[in-house]
């Protein structure tokens, strides 16, 4: 903590600590002070100069000691021009007036200049109403204008799908240039011409090639940047406005939805709210449109019995027939089968307390533990997998404190699709806050350019196990992991762990994992090094390595990496894991997983299993159930019979496409909840229409496993029930005597029972909820070699995939803007791959996997390693599970040129 | 042309090659300073020879090295601003054109003073020609020794590089020089910090003006008392004047600070042309208030100036004569404040714009009795309210112009210029 100083400002004192600025010392002292160019996430500008206010110090003696006035008092000495409150840190003494005639003047004066080239078309303004310029100038500006010359004028200008430009109303507060590129990394808004022509635009003025986030226009205090697909849509004071968790990632980010009657008009940031105030991706602030879709179900559907088949469609049921319908079949199977018959997938997306319900009604109403969320899953990973890789329960830093840490790995995902909020926090902590970033990706992706100034391992595809072993290896050269902040030792299991590691490490000398990732051997050494010796760091991991085919060494790679250099056990560092789903966190708290419980408690555990039994009033399996991978093959080789798939794309998304259509076809009952008849709906005996994350609330954990409060902006589409609803009505339906009233009822049982919820509430869960964590470590940590499978050496091209920042999901299938931004999925090659294939643009190429191939339009991309090809995950228009199921260190295909692509359709 | 000091030899033949300015004495001071005497010593004489920068603002030239942080490792820079952008002022590219080594010479010796290795000569935009004459003379430099690894056989690295502007006022401002130079839009930057602890790549950086940098080999060679010859008590030295409009003689004048206006004018540019009258001098470049004809008796030193309401400046001296109309010559300046307004911050944006407006509609015929006060008020506003001095550069001439030649504004409400016999035609928009 820096000391603390006293200011006065207008005659009130208040103390802040030294360094403060003038404008935020106000804030505290509650007297307002305008600003415009000044913006919380970036350095003071003092450009606008409507902050302009009086400033005065004690006069000092030639000792150094405050000369005091007739009244006793310190003297003042006020500095004779008026200061930017926005730039001026205050010191002890300080004086401030905001209210005297010389700063009364400046402001006015200020403000009459800023009207000078305005043109006040405030009515046809989307930011009229909640614009800074007129709101001040309705404060402080003069009722008539002294201006009386032609001014200034520019054409308007569509910079893309996203941004539209009205320059006149331009107040050249830099504020969206810098955003821009501070925070997004982007750098694509310029100030063109000088003086009263400057003018905001792309380099080229052409449309921006960027992340179209849309925080140009958040951030802008005037009506200069609009957001197109909100454009004279509303007044903003026509909006109902809700503060909710957006649903398209981990991040967790807080967004303001403006609704319309039933309609979501538009998203915006919260100034000062949640993990993100102002800031949100593209998807957070434009990919809203399937809540409204017409597409949308809006009442359930029942396949009659008999053999599925033609002639045999689903067909419109009533709610309570299709309850009906499912609970019998379900008590059938099981009774004829065993609940062991009858398996529970999906949930990612789910809120908390629906997650927490999903489980129960598996486990205590129909008695089966083959419950897993984690459907992508290619190979089976315990439910403690992630928690243990992450610390076992030790609290996480929060994404704040991430954006302050000297050093930060990131393992594998390319975070501009999977997690674009952590994205913009790490590249404003490397621009303002001096983070290093090294970033291990076989593909140069964004964050690891050369003007972010951080180190690009750039490892060979398939060999991350190796690189993991070699910077642990190279990390515990530099000696034993790192004490805890307390001083005390790292837990005893590490301590254990440690010579085994150590001997199973010896060959992974810097030079072998050079020679297996194609990373320099001083390069592995010196990141180990940077990781140990950094006055903090983290480790950031994700989808990519969730999802591989050797996840479970992965995993555990990533936590003796943690042990080993201090990230799992020094202050301000952590290991990070940021899932691929709004609920990815949720899922595994809430015991989505087939062997613990709610709160990760062992199944296997009799005592620490009790307590649920008894809330539950039922007896618990102790034996684990199925994991993901698992059922699928037995549902494929159909000893699993009943499936239920909440809100989850499973044909598109299991692991093999093959496998999952001989599933779904096979199994006698599948019972999909969702918002829209899906592929895997299609496949279902029995569809419950469920409601969106805006017609429901409850509470979402985000990446920092920090509890945020989801609130409701809609009410429910007609016909549609929250997966809350249809898991109670069934469960009824089978018996259970369940009675939830709301989703905090259900919250309630989860604080009574769940160990690292006690004691909460939603009450304290806003405005910012608390990040989760259960100390001590719950869950035993474990120093252990990872299985060093080594890339089986193959034919063909390494498959490369992951999330893009323009499709994530089958939702944003059905979001104009998002598909339309996303272009044509192209397989992409290195120019030398290209070459070699023969490729010209326009081709199509032809892939082949193991479980089956695709034809894709081409494109190059310098970013993509020669030996492998590029195809983005969850995009429209790929299914990349039809290549089959990765295995071992990744999946391998063989490419081809196929002639012309066919449009696409985009 | 000749003068005490800078411009002593600047007319021999051949000066800008190294043979010439050797034998003139030059780079006797390199040699007799580097590895001779502390960087600190230097910084002393500097300090006790009164010398105060050229570029515009006066700042004492050794008290700003002194600011330099000493025992960092960073890299510390020396920059020469030879941006000379300032209307009516034309020194520097003499100085340049006629004796490049001088300025070689005197960032050698400032390199020195404040341990940098590196110096960079930012010239204007339009000084192609003057690049071309500097790199010659540095290349000189280089194959003689005298720059380079090592400098003069002492073992002190000095490299010196030069970079052409893009053609904008605001980059003579040392910051947004620097951000210019760094590769960046010409903006000024935030201060504190100060250039001296955080300029160039956010390293400790020097910037100083061509005449202030060409001072320093006398300085240095020959001590502080010595310098103290010229000048007086506050303003020791000499300066170098840049003088323009009807005078017989116009030209760059060097003369020991604390002349007189008059003397400079009626002696050594021989008087007004063509049998015109002095209306008005303004003596400092374009940024600074005009004096009527009355305070011509005024020394031109710092001091003297300030006391009656203006300032030396860049001793750009610019003379007006009767004939020539006040609204029209205001008009004119403003037109370049609000083309060369970098348009950062909001008053110096807005209100040279709008100045420019209302003085186009005076000198037009169309102005109100009411647009004399709100210029007023407007140069009020923006004085000491922009983010630069650039605002108020534009804002003081309104000032003075409308303390001194009110009249003239009056009469040009409602009416067209009467004074203003040679220009009338020009009434394009402004840029
Ligand atoms: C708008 C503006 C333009 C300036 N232009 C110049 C210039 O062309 N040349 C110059 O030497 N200084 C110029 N200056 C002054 C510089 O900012 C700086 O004070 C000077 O280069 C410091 O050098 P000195 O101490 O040797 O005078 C300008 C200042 C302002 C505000
Ligand atoms: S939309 Fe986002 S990335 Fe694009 S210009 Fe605006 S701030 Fe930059
Ligand atoms: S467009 Fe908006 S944010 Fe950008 S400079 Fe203009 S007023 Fe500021
Ligand atoms: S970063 Fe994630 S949480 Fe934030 S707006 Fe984007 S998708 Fe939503
Ligand atoms: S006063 Fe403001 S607009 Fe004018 S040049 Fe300086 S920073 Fe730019
Ligand atoms: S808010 Fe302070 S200068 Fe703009």
């Amino acid at each position: 903590m820096s000391a603390k100083v006293r200011v006065t400002i207008n005659g009130r004192t208040v103390e802040v600590p030294a360094g403060t600025l003038v404008t935020d010392a106000a804030r505290a002292a509650e007297v307002h002070i305008p600003v415009f160019c000044s913006h919380a996430k970036l350095p003071p500008l003092g450009a606008c100069r409507i902050c302009l206010v009086e400033i005065g110090l004690p006069r000092k003696d030639r000792d150094g000691k405050p000369v005091l006035g007739a009244d006793g008092g310190p003297e003042i000495a006020w500095n004779p021009k008026p200061q930017t409150g926005c730039t001026t840190p205050v010191s002890e003494g300080m004086v401030v007036a905001t209210d005297s005639p010389v700063a009364v003047k400046a402001r006015k004066g200020t403000m009459e200049f800023l009207l000078v080239n305005h043109p006040l078309d405030c009515p046809v303004c989307d930011e009229g109403g909640e614009c800074q310029l007129q709101d001040l100038a309705f404060a402080f500006g003069a009722d008539f204008s002294r201006m009386s010359d032609a001014k200034r004028t520019f054409v308007s200008e569509n910079l893309g799908p996203v941004v539209k430009k009205e320059a006149n109303r331009c107040i050249v507060c830099m504020r969206c240039v810098r955003y821009c590129d501070e925070i997004m990394g982007e750098d694509a808004l310029t100030p063109h011409r000088r003086g009263v022509r400057t003018e905001i635009s792309s380099f080229d003025r052409q449309p921006l090639d960027c992340e179209q986030c849309g925080n140009c226009v958040e951030v802008c205090p005037v009506g200069a940047l609009t957001a197109l697909p909100y454009r004279f849509k509303a007044r903003p004071w026509d909006l109902r406005q809700h503060i909710t968790i957006c649903p398209w990632c981990s991040n967790g980010c807080s967004v303001r939805l403006g609704v319309r009657g039933t309609e979501i008009l538009r998203a915006r940031g919260t100034e000062r709210r949640g993990v993100n105030q102002e800031y949100l991706c593209v998807r957070g602030r434009f990919g809203y449109g399937f809540v409204n879709d017409a597409a949308r179900l809006t009442g359930a559907l029942v396949r009659p019995p008999g053999a599925a088949g033609a002639g045999n469609a689903l067909e419109p049921a009533s709610f309570e027939e299709a309850v009906a319908h499912a609970a019998a079949r379900l008590r059938e199977i099981a009774a004829r089968d065993g609940a062991d018959a009858i398996a529970f997938l999906g949930g990612e997306k789910l809120g908390l307390e629906e997650q927490y319900l999903f489980q129960k009604l598996a486990r205590a109403v129909l008695g089966t533990n083959h419950v897993d969320s984690r459907t992508r899953l290619v190979a089976p990973l315990p439910g403690t997998a992630f928690l243990k890789a992450t610390g076992g329960g030790r609290p996480s830093i929060s994404l704040d404190e991430l954006g302050r840490t000297k050093e930060v790995l990131v393992l594998g995902d390319d975070l501009q699709g999977e997690s674009p909020f952590l994205q913009a926090v790490l590249l404003r902590g490397q621009h303002q806050q001096g983070v290093h970033l090294t970033v291990a990706h076989p593909r140069r992706v964004k964050l690891a350019r050369a003007r972010f100034g951080g180190v690009w391992l750039g490892l060979a595809p398939g060999s991350e196990l190796a690189l993991l072993n070699g910077l642990t290896r190279a990390a515990l050269d530099l000696g034993d992991p790192l004490p805890a902040p307390s001083g005390g030792p790292p837990p005893a299991e590490v301590a254990a762990g440690l010579p085994a590691l150590r001997t199973a490490l010896a060959a992974w000398t810097p030079e072998r994992a050079a020679q297996a990732t194609g990373v320099p051997a001083a390069a592995i050494v010196a990141a180990a090094r940077r990781l140990r010796e950094a006055p903090s760091r983290a480790i950031v991991f994700g989808r990519a390595y969730a999802e591989h085919a050797q996840a479970a060494a992965l995993l555990q790679a990533v936590e003796n990496l943690g042990w080993a250099t201090g990230a799992l056990t020094a202050g301000r560092s952590c290991v990070l894991y940021a899932g691929p789903h709004s609920g990815t966190q949720g899922a595994l708290d809430m015991g989505l997983a087939p062997d613990v419980l709610p709160g990760y408690v062992p199944l296997a555990d009799a005592a620490a299993r009790a307590p649920f039994e008894k809330q539950w009033n039922a007896k618990l399996g102790a034996a684990p159930g199925l994991t993901a991978p698992e059922i699928l093959a037995a549902a494929a080789a159909g000893r699993v019979k009943a499936l239920w798939i909440v809100g989850d794309e499973w044909v598109r998304s299991a692991p093999d496409r093959a496998l999952v259509e001989q599933a779904l076809a096979r199994a006698e009952l599948v019972i999909v909840s969702d918002l829209f008849l899906t592929e895997t709906a299609r496949r279902a005996h029995v569809v419950f229409p469920a409601v969106s994350f805006a017609e429901k609330e409850g509470v979402l954990v985000d990446c920092e496993r920090r509890l945020q409060r989801t609130a409701r902006a809609l009410a429910p589409r007609r016909g549609a029930k929250s997966d809350g609803e249809i898991f109670q009505a069934v469960a009824r339906a089978l018996g259970a005597a369940w009675s939830y009233r709301t989703n905090e009822d259900v919250f309630r049982e989860i604080a009574r029972l769940v160990p690292g919820y006690e004691g909460l509430s939603w009450a304290t869960l806003l405005p910012l909820g608390p990040q989760w964590a259960s100390e001590p470590a719950r869950v035993a940590a474990s120093l252990r070699p990872a299985a060093d499978e080594r890339p089986a050496a193959g034919e063909g091209l390494w498959l490369l995939s992951g999330g893009v920042l323009f499709q994530q999901g089958s939702l944003g299938h059905r979001i104009e803007l998002l598909t339309r931004l996303a272009g044509a999925a192209c397989a992409r090659f290195h120019p030398d791959e290209w070459k070699r294939l023969g490729l010209t643009a326009g081709d199509a190429v032809l892939l082949e996997g193991p479980g089956g191939s695709l034809t894709l339009p081409v494109a190059v991309d310098e970013s993509v390693p020669p030996g492998a090809v590029f195809v983005p995950y969850a995009h429209r228009d790929v299914e990349l599970n039809r290549l089959g199921s990765p295995g071992g260190a990744g999946l391998r295909v063989k490419a081809s040129k196929a002639g012309i692509a066919q449009r696409t359709g985009v | 042309m000749t003068g005490p000091l800078l411009f002593k030899d600047i007319d021999t033949p051949g000066l800008a090659g190294l043979d010439t300015y050797r034998r003139v004495g030059g780079y006797a001071t390199v040699l007799a300073v580097l590895g001779r005497q502390t960087p600190d010593q230097c910084i002393e004489i500097v300090k006790a020879s009164g010398l105060r920068g050229r570029g515009g603002a006066g700042f004492p030239t050794g008290l700003k090295w002194s600011f330099v942080p000493k025992g960092t490792e960073r890299p510390k820079y020396l920059v020469c601003n030879a941006d000379e952008s300032e209307p009516g002022t034309f020194k520097d590219r003499e100085l340049i054109e006629k004796n490049p080594h001088s300025l070689i010479e005197g960032m050698i010796l400032a390199g020195w003073a404040i341990q940098s290795n590196a110096g960079y000569v930012y010239l204007r935009g339009e000084f192609g020609w003057l690049q071309k004459i500097l790199d010659q003379a540095i290349a000189e430099a280089y194959a003689a020794g005298l720059l380079g690894r090592d400098v003069a056989g002492t073992g002190f690295r000095f490299d010196l590089h030069t970079h052409l502007g893009a053609g904008a006022y605001i980059c003579g401002e040392e910051t947004a020089l620097l951000s210019s130079l760094e590769g960046y839009r010409g903006q000024p930057r935030l201060k504190p910090p100060f250039p001296a602890v955080e300029g160039l790549y956010r390293c400790p950086t020097i910037v100083n003006n061509v005449e202030t940098l060409v001072n320093i080999p006398h300085i240095l060679g020959q001590g502080a008392a010595w310098y103290r010859q010229w000048g007086t008590e506050k303003s020791a030295g000499t300066k170098v004047f840049s003088v323009s409009g009807p005078v017989k003689r116009p030209g760059n004048y060097e003369l020991p600070l604390g002349v007189p206006l008059r003397v400079l004018l009626e002696e050594h540019c021989g008087g007004m042309r063509d049998g015109l009258k002095l209306k008005a001098v303004i003596p400092g470049g374009s940024s600074v208030p005009p004096l009527p004809a009355s305070l011509l008796d005024t020394p031109l030193d710092f001091e003297s100036m300030n006391a009656v309401g203006t300032f030396l400046g860049s001793g750009g001296v610019i003379v007006i004569d009767e004939q020539t109309c006040m609204v029209d010559s205001l008009w004119n300046l403003m037109r370049f404040y609000a083309h060369e307004s970098c348009g950062k911050c909001t008053p110096c944006r807005e209100g040279t714009y709008w100045m420019t407006g209302i003085l186009e509609r005076l000198e037009r015929g169309q102005g109100r009795a009411s647009d004399i006060d709100l210029l007023a008020d407007l140069a009020d506003n923006i004085l000491g309210r922009s983010f630069c001095p650039l605002g108020d550069a534009a804002a003081m001439p309104v000032q003075g112009f409308l303390k001194h030649f009110r009249a003239e504004f009056e009469h040009h409400v409602g009416q067209r210029c009467l004074a203003n016999r040679r220009r009338d035609s020009r009434m394009g928009v402004p840029a």
